[in-house]
C-alpha cells in the first residue's frame, strides 16, 4: 500500500528511497543502476523497493468519498 | 586483543578483532543486536485521523521510524526514578498535526514536531501516510529509549555481523596465470596483474573456495584465522556506529561485573 519504513529482514530504513527510486525509474533509469548508487548492497533491501506497488493512489479517492458521505450524514 | 578499522564512513562501521575467540566474538554481536539502547516511539495518543491509513498502521509506521539517539540525556523507563510512569528524563514527546489542502499530500518524518532538537528521525523524507484533501491526521508520539530483544524497532543495527579473517595462499610456481580463478570467483578477490595472481581485497572473500575448486594445478589454497574476525556493523542511523560497538563492551563489561559481584556473594553466603 504505501512504501514500508523498513526492510523486513535486515530493519534498515528504506522508506526514504522511495520517492527518488520511483521517481528514477519513471525517468527510464535501470532500477540495478539506482540501487547501487543509493547504496543498497544486500538483496533483502533492494527487493524491498523492486517489488514495491504504491497502492495508495488508488485508495485515495475512496478514503475522501467516505470522508464526504460522513459529512452530509 | 586488537582492533584494526577498515573502512568507518556514515552509518558504516568494518573492522578486524584480532586475537579473540568466537565465543566473544559473538558475544559482542549479540550485545550489539539486542541490548544497545536506541530511542523509538512506543506509544501513540491518535487524537484525529481521517486518511485511509489506518490508526494501527499509523502507530506502526511512526514506531518504526529510527530516531537520532541521545545516550547521556535519557535513561530506560525500567531504570528510571518514576519506575517507568513517564517522565521527563525517559519519555520524550513528538507531535503531528497536519491537514491536506490539495490532493494527495504526504505526511513526512519532517512534520513530527519534536521536544528535544537533538532526538528527531534520522531522515526528513520518510513518508507516513497519504492524505487526500481535506483529510487531518492530529497525533501526539511518545518515544523511549529500548532494547531490540523486547522489540526490533529499538535494534541500533541494521546489520551486524563477522566472519572468519580468509587466508588465501598461492603457489606463485604451481600457478600458471590462466585466469580461471578470477572469473571463478564470486566477489572479484582475485586478479592477475603484471605476470602474476594477487589478492586484491581479502575483505571481500567469503570463503566459497570456487578459486580452490577451479584451479587445475592446485596452486591456490583457501583457509582462515579463527582467531580473527571481520565484523560489519550497520548503524540504522540512531548511533554513530563506533558508538554501537563502544555502548556494547561497556555493558558487556557491567554484565561481567554483576556477575562477579553475585559470584562473591554467593560465596560469601556459603562460607557461613
Ligand atoms: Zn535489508
Ligand atoms: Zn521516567
Amino acid at each position: 500500500m504505501i512504501i514500508p519504513i523498513r526492510c523486513f529482514t535486515c530493519g534498515a530504513l528504506i522508506a526514504d528511497k522511495w520517492e527518488e527510486y520511483a521517481r528514477r525509474v519513471r525517468q527510464g533509469e535501470e532500477p540495478k543502476a539506482i540501487l547501487d548508487s543509493m547504496g543498497l548492497k544486500r538483496y533483502c533491501c533492494r527487493r524491498m523497493l523492486l517489488s514495491h506497488t504504491d497502492l495508495i493512489d488508488d485508495i485515495l479517492p475512496f478514503s475522501q468519498k467516505i470522508r464526504k458521505e460522513e459529512e452530509v450524514f | 586483543m586488537n582492533v584494526k578499522i577498515i573502512r568507518l564512513e556514515g552509518n558504516e562501521f568494518r573492522f578486524i578483532l584480532e586475537g579473540v575467540d568466537v565465543s566473544v566474538a559473538n558475544a559482542l554481536r549479540r550485545v550489539m543486536l539486542a541490548e544497545v539502547p536506541s530511542m523509538a516511539i512506543d506509544e501513540v495518543i491518535i487524537i484525529e485521523n481521517t486518511s485511509p491509513v489506518f490508526d494501527e498502521m499509523l502507530a506502526h509506521r511512526l514506531g518504526l521510524i529510527p530516531l537520532v539517539t541521545d545516550l547521556e540525556s535519557y535513561v530506560l523507563p525500567e531504570e528510571c526514578d518514576c519506575k517507568g510512569e513517564g517522565c521527563i528524563k525517559c519519555t520524550l514527546t513528538l507531535t503531528l498535526e497536519k491537514e491536506a489542502e490539495e490532493e494527495g499530500v504526504i505526511v513526512y518524518s519532517s512534520d513530527l514536531q519534536s521536544q528535544d532538537p537533538v532526538v528527531r528521525p534520522v531522515s526528513d523524507k520518510i513518508p507516513i501516510a497519504k492524505m487526500a484533501r481535506g483529510q487531518r491526521i492530529v497525533l501526539e508520539a511518545h518515544a523511549k529509549l529500548g532494547k531490540g530483544k523486547v522489540h526490533a524497532k529499538w535494534q541500533p543495527v541494521s546489520t551486524c555481523a563477522y566472519k572468519y579473517m580468509p587466508i588465501l595462499e598461492i603457489n606463485q610456481e604451481k600457478c600458471l596465470r590462466c585466469g580461471d580463478c578470477v572469473s571463478f570467483c564470486p566477489k572479484k578477490v582475485l586478479a592477475i596483474e603484471g605476470e602474476k595472481l594477487v589478492v586484491k581485497n581479502i575483505f571481500d572473500c567469503s570463503l566459497c573456495k570456487s578459486c580452490e575448486e577451479s584451479c587445475r594445478f592446485d596452486a591456490i589454497k583457501v583457509s582462515w584465522d579463527d582467531k580473527s574476525f571481520i565484523f560489519n556493523v550497520e548503524s540504522t542511523g540512531a548511533l554513530p556506529p563506533s558508538d554501537i560497538v563502544r555502548v556494547a563492551i561497556n555493558i558487556l563489561l557491567r554484565k561481567l561485573s554483576d556477575l562477579e559481584e553475585g559470584l562473591s556473594i554467593a560465596v560469601k553466603e556459603e562460607a557461613h
